[in-house]
C-alpha cells in the first residue's frame, strides 16, 4: 500500500510532531509513504476569507502535485473538507475541462487520517499504547463536513492503557473557525470559554482531536490559564507505543 | 430610530458584527437568557427529530417543494394572484419597503383607520412599518406577547421566533406594571400572561383593522396560512372588518397538499413541538366568516435579486423556523442584537446582506466559525456555510477593487500569502522568516504570550506555542538523506 | 369586491411594481435545469400510518391528554348523554353552537345560542358572553393530536370556537387518521377555511416557561365517538 502525505501548511510550520507521528504510525502499519517536497497549502484560508482566485491557484497546484498518487493522506479534516466541499465549485467556476477531470480523478483517493486507517487499511487496532486519561473533541469539519461518524472513537477504543473520558457537548464548535478566531476574536473567545469549561471538567490529562486547528485554540487557552491539561493530535496517540511513547510538547 | 442603549437593527446603520458583539458579550443576563432559551428549544427539537424515522425524507421533500416554488416563482405568484382575486381578495405588489409602507398606509387611510392590531410578522419589521405608521398618526398595537413586551418596553427583538427571549420575567413585570398601570403585578409568567390577555381583549373586539403576515401563500388556491401559538393570530384574522397581509414573494407554496410536508417540519424546527397550537388558513373573503375586506401585499425588497443568483437562491427557501439560530454556537454567545438586523443568526448572516444587494451588513458573512450545524438542522436544507463562503467572496471581490484596500494589511497579507504558497521555496523561506521574527515574542517556556497587530487578537485570550526549530518537511528531508 | 374596483386596480400605478417584479422573475414554468416542466417532488416520507384503527384512536387520545385536553369516549347512541355529562360537569351556563349541529346535542336546561340559523349570525358581544362552545370537526390527526376544522355548518364560523373559554369538540373515531398526509388525502378538494388546533393556546415567550391559554379557549374537552366505520371523503 502506497500513500502520499499532505502535511498541510500549518502542521508543517507549527505541529511537525503530528507529521512525524503519522509517518511512524503508517510505516508501522506497512504503508510505503512518500512526501512531495513541493507541497504548500490547500487554499482553505483564502477560500474562507473570500479570496477565490487565490484559493483556486493553490487548489490547482495541489491537484497537479498528487495526480499520480495512489492515496493522499491528510491529518486535518478541515483540509480534506476543503478538497471535497469547495474544490468542486472552484474547479467548476474557474477551471477548464482538463483540470476538472484531474480533480475528479483525484478526489476519491484523498483520505483524512482516520478514514485512511479504517476505510482504506481496514484497521481499528493500530498497536497503540498511551497510558493517560484522554477526552476527545469532534472537530466540526470532521463531524459534519466529512461525516467521520464513529471512526475516531473506534480507533481510540483500541488504544491500550488509555482511559477515554466522554466530553459533554462534544459536537459543539470550539470557536476557532480559522480567521474567525482573530476577525471575531471576542466571540471566538466566548465560545472557547464555554467549550473549555466542558473539556476541563472531564478531568482528563489530554484533549485530543483530529485537527490541530481546534487543538491550538483550546491548548492555547489551557496554557494561558495554567489549566494543567494539554492537547495532542490523535495521530500522536495512535503512533504512541511502549517503545516509542508519544512526543508531548509544552 | 432606536432608544438609547438599544441596538440598531437596521443593516444600513448598525455597527459591524465584531463591534456590536462586544457590547452584547458584556451583558451577562442576556447571554444567560439566550443560552437557556436556545438549549430548551434545541433539546425539544432533538427529541422530536429522533422519534421521526422519516425526518430526512421530509427535509428532502421540503427542500424540493421550496425549490420548485422558487424556480417558478413568477408563474406561481400569478396563479396565487388570480385565485385570491377570484375569491374576493385584493392583491398588491411592492417593489421595495417604501412602496410597501405607502400601500399599507393608503389602505388604512381609505378605511379611515386610526388604530390597527398586528400579528407578529418579521416582514413588517424588515420594512420598518411601525414607526412609519406611528408617524402618520396610526396607533399600532402589537398582539403577540413577545411583541407587546418589546413594544411597551421599547426594546428590539433578538430572535425571529421568540423575539423577547433576552428579556427575563422581572424585566417583563417592570414593563407591564409601568405601562399597564398594574402596580401589584407579580413576576410569575402566568400572571404576566394573564395581564397581556386582559390588555388585548378589548382591542381584539373593537379595532376593525388588522395587519399580519403569512407563513405560506398557496398558489393553487390563493389561500394564506398563518402558524402561531397564542391565538392572537386567530383573533386578528377573524374579528376585524379589514385584514392586510404582508408577505415576501418567496412565501409561495405550489399546492395545498405541500402543507403536509411544511407543517410537519416547521413546528418541530421552530418550537420543538409536533404541531403548534393554532394554524389558520383562509382564502380571499368568506362572506359571514372573517374580514369583509382582505388585502395581500406581495413584497420584493431584494428577493428577486437573490433568486436570480443560482447559488444563493436557496436562501429564499427559508421558512423562518429559527432552528439555525437555536443551534448556532455564535448566536448562543451573542443573541440577535449583534447582527444589526431583524433577521439574525445564520439565516440573517446570509439574508440580511443579500437583501441590501451586498451593499451593507458586509461583516455578517464573517460572523461564523463555519461549524455547519445550521445546515444540519435546517428543515429545508439551506447550505448556509456554502453561501457564507460565497458571500465572503462577493464582499472581497467588491472591496479589493477599491484603492483603499491596496495597502490594507488584511488584503495585502492575503495576496502575499498566496504568493508564498505558490512556490515551495518561498513558503519555506517565509517559515524560516516567521521563526526568526517570532523569537523575540517567544518566552523561555517556548510559548508566545503576546503578539502585536492582528496576532494580538489571538493572544488576547490564548497563548501560541512557539514555532518549532524544524519544520516537518525539513525533518523528512533530513531523514531521507540520513537513510542513504 | 365590486367590478368597478377590480377594473380600477388593474389600471392602477400598483401594476408598475407588479410588472417590474414579474419581469425579474420570468413567468414560464420550468425546472431548475431549465426544462419546460417542473420535475415531480420526491416524497419518500411516511404518507400512511401503520397503526390499526383502535391503536390510532388510542394515540389520538394520548396526544390530546398530553395537551391537558379532557377526553371521554362514548358510543354513537350514548353521544347525547355524554355531551350532557360534559356540559353539566363544566359548571358553565351559556353556550354557543353552530346551526348545523344535531338538535339532540343541545342539552336542555342550558342557555344555547345558535349561530347562523334562521335568526342569522350572533353578534360578537353575544358570543363573547358565552362560557363555552360546542362543535363537530372535520378530521383529527393522531400523530400530533391535531383537530381540524373546516368550518362547515356543524363546525361553525371561526369566531365561535375562538372567543369562549371552553371548547367541547365532538370527534368520531372514523374521523381520526394517523398521519398529516392522510388528512390531506381526505380533502376531496382544498378547503377555503381551515383551523388546525393542537392543544390550547400557549406561549413560551417569557423565559421559555410554557404558559397555556393566552387567547382562544383555555380548556378543550373532546368526546370521541366510537363509531368504528371508515369514512369516505367528504
Amino acid at each position: 500500500m502506497r500513500a502520499s502525505l499532505f502535511i498541510t501548511c500549518y502542521n508543517d510550520t507549527l505541529f511537525p510532531e503530528t507529521g512525524r507521528a503519522v509517518v511512524a504510525l503508517l510505516e508501522r502499519l506497512g504503508v510505503e509513504l512518500d512526501f512531495h517536497p513541493a507541497q504548500t497549502c490547500c487554499g482553505q484560508m483564502h477560500a474562507n476569507t473570500g479570496f477565490r482566485a487565490e484559493a483556486f491557484s493553490q487548489a490547482k497546484r495541489l491537484v497537479r502535485l498528487y495526480r499520480d498518487s495512489e492515496n493522499v493522506v491528510i491529518p486535518s479534516s478541515s483540509c480534506v473538507a476543503m478538497i471535497r466541499d469547495q474544490y468542486p465549485g472552484l474547479f467548476e467556476e474557474l477551471g477548464n475541462e482538463q483540470l476538472r477531470g484531474e480533480f475528479r480523478a483525484l478526489v476519491p483517493r484523498v483520505y483524512e487520517l482516520s478514514e485512511f486507517l479504517i476505510d482504506r487499511l481496514g484497521v481499528e487496532e493500530v498497536g497503540a499504547y498511551f497510558p493517560h486519561r484522554v477526552t476527545y473533541h469532534a472537530s466540526c469539519h470532521g463531524l459534519r463536513g466529512l461525516n467521520l461518524g464513529d471512526r475516531p472513537l473506534k480507533l481510540l477504543a483500541k488504544v491500550r492503557g488509555m482511559e477515554l473520558v466522554p466530553l459533554p457537548n462534544l459536537e459543539r464548535c470550539c470557536g476557532f473557525g480559522g480567521t474567525f478566531s482573530v476577525k471575531n476574536g471576542d466571540v471566538s473567545s466566548a465560545m472557547l470559554a464555554v467549550k473549555l469549561e466542558d473539556v476541563l471538567q472531564t478531568g482528563a490529562e489530554f484533549c485530543t482531536a483530529l485537527d490541530n486547528s481546534c487543538l491550538m485554540h483550546l491548548g492555547g487557552a489551557m496554557h494561558r490559564q495554567f489549566a494543567g491539561m494539554r492537547t495532542i493530535h490523535m495521530a500522536q496517540i495512535l503512533a504512541s507505543t511502549e517503545q516509542m511513547p508519544a512526543e508531548v510538547a509544552g | 430610530m432606536s432608544v438609547a442603549g438599544q441596538p440598531i437593527l437596521d443593516p444600513v446603520l448598525a455597527p459591524p458584527f465584531p463591534k456590536a458583539a462586544l457590547t452584547v458579550l458584556r451583558d451577562v443576563q442576556l447571554r444567560k437568557n439566550v443560552a437557556h432559551a436556545t438549549d430548551v428549544i434545541q433539546a425539544k427539537r432533538a427529541r422530536l427529530v429522533a422519534e421521526k424515522p422519516d425526518w430526512q425524507a421530509l427535509r428532502a421533500s421540503a427542500s424540493q417543494i421550496r425549490d420548485e416554488a422558487l424556480d417558478n416563482l413568477g408563474s406561481y405568484l400569478e396563479q396565487f394572484e388570480a385565485q385570491c382575486t377570484a375569491r374576493g381578495g385584493a392583491v398588491h405588489w411592492a417593489a421595495d419597503a417604501a412602496e410597501a409602507r405607502a400601500i399599507i398606509l393608503g389602505i388604512l387611510k381609505e378605511e379611515n383607520a386610526s388604530e390597527v392590531i398586528k400579528i407578529k410578522t418579521m416582514t413588517s419589521a424588515e420594512i420598518q412599518l411601525n414607526p412609519y405608521l406611528q408617524a402618520a398618526g396610526v396607533k399600532v398595537f402589537e398582539t403577540d406577547l413577545a411583541e407587546i413586551i418589546l413594544q411597551l418596553g421599547e426594546l428590539e427583538p433578538s430572535h425571529i421566533v421568540v423575539p423577547a427571549l433576552h428579556v427575563n420575567r422581572s424585566q417583563v413585570r417592570e414593563i407591564f406594571a409601568r405601562t399597564m398601570g398594574l402596580s401589584d403585578l407579580s413576576d410569575d409568567p402566568q400572571a404576566l400572561t394573564a395581564a397581556a390577555r386582559h390588555y388585548l381583549r378589548r382591542k381584539f373586539l373593537e379595532i376593525p383593522t388588522a395587519i399580519g403576515g403569512a407563513n405560506f401563500l398557496i398558489a393553487e388556491t390563493g389561500a394564506v396560512a398563518v402558524v402561531e401559538s397564542e391565538g392572537n393570530g386567530r383573533m386578528c384574522l377573524t374579528l376585524p372588518r379589514t385584514l392586510i397581509t404582508l408577505a415576501g414573494i418567496e412565501k409561495i407554496l405550489p399546492r395545498y397538499n405541500d402543507l403536509e410536508v411544511m407543517l410537519q417540519v416547521l413546528a418541530r424546527s421552530a418550537t420543538g413541538e409536533r404541531m403548534n397550537p393554532y394554524t389558520s388558513l383562509w382564502t380571499g373573503v368568506t362572506p359571514g366568516d372573517g374580514p369583509e375586506r382582505f388585502h395581500v401585499l406581495l413584497l420584493d425588497n431584494g428577493r428577486s435579486a437573490i433568486r436570480a443568483r443560482e447559488r444563493e437562491r436557496q436562501t429564499l427557501r427559508c421558512i423562518r423556523c429559527g432552528a439555525c439560530l437555536n443551534a448556532c454556537p455564535v448566536y448562543r454567545q451573542t443573541g440577535g442584537h449583534a447582527y444589526g438586523s431583524v433577521y439574525p443568526g445564520p439565516i440573517g448572516a446570509i439574508l440580511t446582506p443579500q437583501l441590501t444587494g451586498m451593499k451593507h451588513a458586509q461583516s455578517l458573512p464573517y460572523a461564523s466559525s463555519l461549524c455547519g450545524v445550521c445546515y444540519e438542522v435546517c428543515p429545508v436544507k439551506i447550505n448556509i456555510p456554502e453561501i457564507l463562503i460565497d458571500l465572503r467572496a462577493q464582499v472581497t471581490d467588491q472591496e479589493r477593487k477599491k484603492a483603499a484596500r491596496l495597502f490594507d494589511p488584511m488584503y495585502l497579507g492575503m495576496r502575499v500569502a498566496n504568493l508564498l504558497f505558490s512556490r515551495a521555496w518561498l513558503f519555506h523561506w517565509a517559515q524560516w522568516m516567521s521563526r526568526i521574527g517570532s523569537k523575540v515574542f517567544t518566552r523561555k517556556d517556548g510559548w508566545i504570550h503576546s503578539l502585536p497587530g492582528m496576532g494580538g487578537e489571538w493572544t488576547q485570550t490564548r497563548d501560541l506555542r512557539g514555532l518549532p526549530k524544524q519544520t516537518f518537511h525539513a525533518w523528512w528531508k533530513q531523514r531521507k538523506q540520513a537513510s542513504r | 369586491m365590486v367590478e368597478a374596483e377590480k377594473a380600477g386596480l388593474a389600471m392602477s400605478p400598483k401594476s408598475a411594481a407588479r410588472a417590474a417584479i414579474l419581469g425579474k422573475l420570468g413567468t414560464e414554468c420550468r425546472a431548475a435545469d431549465g426544462a419546460s416542466r417542473p420535475e415531480p417532488i420526491v416524497r419518500d416520507y411516511i404518507r400512511r400510518g401503520s397503526l390499526d384503527a383502535d391503536a390510532c384512536v388510542a394515540k389520538m387520545i394520548e396526544r390530546l391528554r398530553e395537551y391537558d385536553a379532557e377526553v371521554t369516549e362514548c358510543s354513537p347512541e350514548g353521544l347525547a348523554l355524554e355531551i350532557a355529562n360534559q356540559i353539566v360537569r363544566s359548571g358553565r351556563k351559556t353556550f354557543v353552537a353552530p346551526a348545523g349541529v344535531p338538535r339532540e346535542w343541545l342539552t336542555p336546561g342550558f342557555d344555547w345560542r345558535i349561530d347562523g340559523d334562521l335568526a342569522g349570525p350572533l353578534a360578537i358581544g353575544e358570543i363573547e358572553d358565552c362560557d363555552g362552545v360546542l362543535t363537530a370537526c372535520f378530521c383529527a390527526v393522531a400523530d400530533s393530536g391535531t383537530i381540524v376544522l373546516h368550518h362547515s355548518p356543524a363546525e361553525g364560523r371561526r369566531v365561535i370556537s375562538l372567543l369562549p373559554d371552553w371548547h367541547l369538540c365532538i370527534l368520531r373515531a372514523s374521523q381520526i387518521v394517523e398521519t398529516l398526509p392522510e388528512y390531506f388525502d381526505r380533502c376531496a378538494k382544498p378547503p377555503a377555511l381551515v383551523t388546525w388546533i393542537s392543544g390550547p393556546s400557549a406561549t413560551a415567550d417569557i423565559e421559555m416557561t410554557r404558559i397555556k391559554g393566552v387567547h382562544g379557549p383555555r380548556f378543550l374537552n373532546v368526546v370521541v365517538v366510537k363509531d368504528g366505520k371508515t369514512e369516505n371523503q367528504e
